[in-house]
């Protein structure tokens, strides 16, 4: 295979002409196929395989259960289900899709797949350490699948004490020993990604010509060391709660029910942009390579990174302005939260100026770049209407905090896994997918994602809660067309499972380079061999060195 | 590492790394990278500790009563000794003194078990004093005071945390030392002692936090 | 008498001047937050075809130092919403501080039900009767997990929790009746556990207190008892624990197992809940029903024996409460 990419002028997509290596024994897909060779990896790719593999999986059941909120939310009586159902419905498709679907879904594979690529390593830091991870992750994932199977469990994703520890008679228990497992195999993925940015970048490869992709993952890996440890904490004191009634909880013996919301919270407003930050390391490498043109202020960007990832510690509690917590602390939280939305706007406006005079092509990956754009920044700034301390008190627990993570999760994390999906899919598989296809479900799950989701913040501004089983009868027109839209997203996911898996073996044969997109992961093959580079790639001369340069590259000395 | 390795000390390359020294710096990385962790879940646990002192200062008092100082204390000075005894572990190995570092391991280890003995006759004295307020079979001795409960469970839990980590680390101790007597492994392998240290040193720094936390400062 | 709806309205009724602050402050935010997004859609939706790859458009770099727009995008946008840092925690503020002639309403919350207790003594299950021209502190706590009392039309909600009072203080202006929710998850029938509060004039609020109000609403309350000690689980048709019906029950012969028959009156219903393993039914009712002694206070007890006097059919049952005015929103 060769380098790939044209340098100077106008940048063209590379002729038909396949430069791959399938069929070779030398790609990693294809140099070993027993079911030991998979299972029993070490190589980094084939570990984001079964990373990918099974946060699929998971997603799938996540889905199903938001459809059977969905469906139950077409009537305002509850008459589909009782509310028990309900209740568990939504709490395992909350638990399912945060812990084993939201967190994992890009770093575990996209960042595993990419980042020894993009450093020019031949692996992680430590191999075995990440196979581990997913075994860990699929441990965690039993315990809590466990729990649907005996019956489900009905305290919400959030778990607040003491409905789970005192009264809830669900399989709570599971669920929670599930919850803390699959944190150790978060910790495990930070500590490699830390560890393999710092110690194994190419000779040359300095900290300021890593991609934006990189920045993010590493930004990322530093919030999964310092904040997953606490929930293991807070898990551990509410299992030991519930098995053990140690009090720690229980106003009964002057425990404190808050607490748990502080060391709750701790850990889950900083696993937002867990769940966040690799999505925008994804745009920014989509984006410069669908307008040819570098990041613009590539140093802010990765300055923003590290700025998300600092201040989000302390924000925690904006989520609890009206759980009774003092005065002076809610001032503070809504301030600091104020500041959060900063380092993301200046990704936002970065992004928009490197369209900005690029030559532009509309290829699925840039639809989903665009559509997650204009829509994390509606989810975002709604984030800042919900940090406001008057507006809080009345959009607090309604759909209007619904529809605000679900327009970050979904129209942010979602659109970039599956923008990222595209992008390097000729990458990870060496095949090409039917760009048609790709086009219309982007359009499709982005007109069904905002049916679905937009009239939620009107739903929540009129007051309907969230969690509801049943609901005033005023608001079914609103609900109905949610639940109209959730089937239309529904119809835009399942395309791409088809239409990539169908790829595999139907698709067109890729080049190394089928974008003519930077960065090392580019260099190699397609798929690439088992140890990476089959000659040690060559360093660029600066990040992002597309043929489209503004007039800033010469301002910040690369 | 301060002083240089002596001849025939060394590790061996594995292949994903590009040198040994790359290989050295990660794996002390990565062993930092995971105390860190295990620090911030001790800490929170400490945390939680100290708020239960503020909001309930007599019952805390009154439950940290019955717990077992000079047990508490003897167990410190043990786990202090282990830590001198890892160090020594250390060094022979960067001198190459293979018999005197498996020497110094096995040392380790049993004081580690010394540790453990002790914490169990601790236990054995709690339960026997009806200080174990999470069975709800036997009656909680200073049931008349809620609160108390609330410090005794932490420190059961704390001190149960403790007590996983330090067996699990006896356990990989004992493992390392029978790996590490054979013929060859310091050659190989020498940072695993150097590594191993670092964890076995972070087991008595909890202890060393955990012992005040929980039986000095509310007496 | 539930609220009446209108198909297409985006926002509730604000019935105090902190809910249209409340509103005002959204509104002028929502502007700012178009003037900082739609630019960016705009912007991207020119440039991806203004610059489509193959266009003739200028690509040259314009000059512009990248530093000075990157501090400029994000200082003035971050200033901007400051502004609205500092006015809604300057409402914050006013609603945490009740003024001290505030009326005190209690409110308990539990599974799954509110109890409200007037200063007067009146109490009253799931809806609430409030004057209006008059400040009123909610005096919040819980007897199980935690809830939240939440009043859209004064938007403003607040935790109940289980060992600590919380407080939320308003002052309404308009009469109505509006929706009452709670807004923290409890469990099973967390959607269920709320009601209406109705705001009146004083005058008419003080009629409500000495007689019409509290009566019509004994029924009612009577019935959200019903519902909330979990009675309507079992009794009602479509349990599948099948126990007996208890409409019409009043008054009625009942055959015993001893071969006794008695009369369901006010003594024989009070004994039966609080001891339902005593004076066994005949006709192969397996005796499983819990006994609600030390479980319910004398005074709910009450209520809901008036209740179930009252009780002819499944479908009258339903939960209504009479409003002396007309209800709007």
């Amino acid at each position: 295979m060769s380098a790939s990419g044209s340098i100077g002028g106008t940048a063209r997509r590379e002729p038909h002409a396949p430069e791959s290596t399938i069929g070779r024994k030398a790609d990693y897909l294809h140099a070993e196929s027993t079911l030991r060779s998979w299972f029993l990896t070490t190589d980094h790719k084939r570990i984001a395989l079964l990373y990918l593999a099974s946060i699929t999986g998971f997603f799938v059941i996540g889905a199903l259960a938001a459809g059977v909120v969905r469906l139950a939310l077409i009537v305002p009586n509850g008459a589909i289900m009782t509310n028990d159902t309900y209740n568990k419905a939504f709490t395992i498709h909350g638990v399912v899709m945060v812990w084993f679907f939201l967190i994992p879904s890009i770093p575990a594979t996209f960042g595993n797949f990419l980042i020894p690529l993009m450093i020019g390593a031949k692996d992680l830091a430590f191999p075995k350490l990440n196979l581990t991870s997913w075994y860990v992750f699929m441990t965690g994932a039993l315990f809590t699948l466990v729990s649907v199977v005996l019956g489900g469990v009905d305290t919400g994703w959030t778990f607040y004490a003491p409905l789970s520890t005192a009264f809830s008679n669900t399989w709570v228990l599971p669920a929670l020993i599930g919850v803390t497992i699959v944190g150790f195999s978060s910790i495990l993925t930070g500590l490699n990604f830390v560890v393999t940015i710092h110690t194994m970048r190419a000779p040359g490869m300095t900290w300021f010509k890593l991609p934006i992709f990189v920045w993010t993952h590493y930004a990322t890996s530093l919030i999964f060391l310092l904040a997953t440890p606490v929930i293991t904490t807070a898990l551990i004191l509410l299992i030991a709660e519930r098995a053990f009634h140690i009090g720690v909880f229980d106003p009964a013996y002057g425990g404190d029910p808050v607490l748990f919301q502080h060391l709750f919270w701790f850990y889950s407003h900083p696993a937002v942009y867990i769940m966040v930050l690799p999505g925008m390391g994804v745009i920014s490498e989509i984006v410069p390579a669908f307008a040819q043109k570098k990041l613009f202020g590539y140093r802010f960007v990765a300055y923003a990174s590290i700025g998300l990832a600092s201040v989000t510690f302390f924000v925690w509690g904006h989520h609890m302005f009206v759980n009774g917590q003092s005065d002076l602390a809610s001032l503070v939280f809504s301030a600091l939260s104020f500041a959060v939305a900063v380092p993301s706007a200046v990704k936002v406006y970065n992004w928009t100026a490197t369209i900005h005079k690029g030559s532009l092509r509309l290829d699925t990956p840039m639809l989903y770049a665009m559509g997650y754009i204009g829509l994390f920044v509606l989810g975002g700034l709604t984030g800042l209407y919900l940090a406001t301390l008057a507006i809080n008190q009345h959009i607090h627990a309604t759909y209007f905090v619904v529809a605000h993570f679900h327009y970050i999760m979904v129209g942010g994390t979602v659109l970039a896994f599956l923008g990222g999906l595209h992008f390097w899919w000729p990458k990870f598989t060496g095949r090409m997918y039917s760009e048609p296809w790709g086009r219309v479900s982007a359009l499709l799950i982005f007109l069904g994602f905002n049916v679905t989701f937009f009239p939620q913040f009107i739903l929540g501004y009129l007051g309907m809660p969230r969690r509801y089983a049943t609901y005033p009868a005023e608001f079914q027109l609103l609900n109905v067309l949610s639940s109209a839209g959730a089937t239309i997203l529904a119809a835009g996911y399942i395309f791409p499972m088809l239409y990539l898996v169908y790829s595999l073996w139907f698709g067109r044969k890729a080049p190394a380079n089928p974008w003519n997109a930077k960065g090392l992961e580019w260099e190699t093959a397609s798929p690439p061999p088992t140890h990476n580079f089959l000659t040690p790639p060559e360093v660029p001369r600066i990040p992002y060195d597309y043929p489209i340069q503004a007039q800033e590259s010469r301002d910040q000395h690369g | 590492m301060s002083a240089p390795l002596a001849d025939g000390v060394g590790v061996a390359r594995a292949e994903h790394f590009e040198s040994v020294a790359q290989q050295r710096e990660a794996a002390t990385l990565g062993i930092w990278a995971w105390l860190i962790t295990e620090l911030l879940l001790f800490s929170a646990l400490f945390l939680v500790a100290l708020i239960t002192r503020i909001q309930h200062p007599e019952a805390t008092v009154a439950a940290a009563k019955h717990l077992k100082f000079w047990i508490g204390a003897t167990n410190t000075v043990v786990l202090i000794c282990s830590s001198l005894t890892m160090s020594m572990a250390i060094e022979f190995s960067r001198m190459g003194w293979q018999r005197a570092m498996v020497r110094a391991m096995l040392a380790t280890a049993a004081l580690g078990g010394l540790f453990l003995v002790l914490k169990g006759y601790e236990y054995y004295a709690d339960w026997d004093e009806h200080m174990m307020p999470f069975l709800s079979s036997r009656p909680f001795a200073l049931a008349e005071t809620p609160a108390a409960r609330l410090f005794v469970n932490l420190y059961y839990v704390a001190t149960l945390l403790h007590a996983l980590h330090l067996f699990t680390g006896i356990g990989l101790l004992l493992g390392m030392t029978w790996m590490a007597a054979k013929a060859g492994f310091l050659s190989r392998h020498q940072n695993w002692i150097e590594v191993y240290g670092l964890y076995w040193h972070f087991i008595d720094l909890v202890w060393i936090l955990a012992f005040p936390i929980l039986y000095v400062v509310n007496r | 008498m539930t609220p009446s709806h209108e198909a297409l309205q985006l926002w509730p009724a604000a019935v105090s001047a902190t809910a249209s602050e409340t509103d005002l402050l959204i509104l002028a935010f929502t502007v700012l937050t178009l003037l900082l997004t739609v630019p960016v859609f705009v912007a991207i939706t020119y440039f991806a075809v203004r610059y489509r790859e193959g266009s003739e458009a200028n690509r040259q770099p314009s000059g512009i130092r990248s530093n000075l727009i990157e501090i400029s995008w994000m200082l003035i946008p971050f200033l901007l919403t400051l502004i609205f840092f500092v006015w809604g925690a300057k409402l914050f503020v006013q609603s945490k501080n009740p003024p001290p002639d505030a009326m005190v309403v209690e409110a308990i919350g539990r599974q799954w039900m509110w109890k409200f207790q007037h200063p007067t003594g009146q109490s009253e299950i799931n809806n609430l009767h409030l004057p209006i021209g008059q400040p009123i502190r909610l005096h919040i706590i819980s007897q199980d997990v935690i809830h939240a009392l939440y009043l859209p039309a004064v938007r403003l909600q607040v935790a109940a929790l289980p060992d600590r009072y919380t407080d939320l203080w308003f002052k309404a202006d308009k009469v109505g009746t509006y929706h009452l929710y709670c807004s923290e998850y409890c469990g099973t029938d967390h959607s269920v556990m709320g009601g209406e509060v109705t705001f009146m004039n004083p005058g008419d609020y003080q009629d409500w207190l000495t007689h019409a109000g509290a009566q019509q609403g004994k029924v009612a309350a009577g019935r959200a008892l019903y519902e909330a000690y979990g009675c309507a689980g079992c009794h009602e048709p479509g349990s599948a624990v099948k126990a007996p019906s208890l409409a019409g029950l009043y008054g009625s012969p009942v055959k015993l197992a001893d071969g006794r028959t008695v009369t369901a009156d006010d003594g024989w219903l009070r004994d039966k809940i609080l001891n339902p393993n005593g004076d066994r039914l005949a006709e192969g009712y397996k005796q499983v029903m819990p006994s609600f002694a030390g479980r319910i206070p004398a005074d709910e007890l009450g209520t809901l024996i008036d209740f179930l006097k009252s009780y002819s059919s499944p479908a009258a049952g339903k939960a209504a409460d009479a409003t002396p005015a007309g209800a709007t929103r």
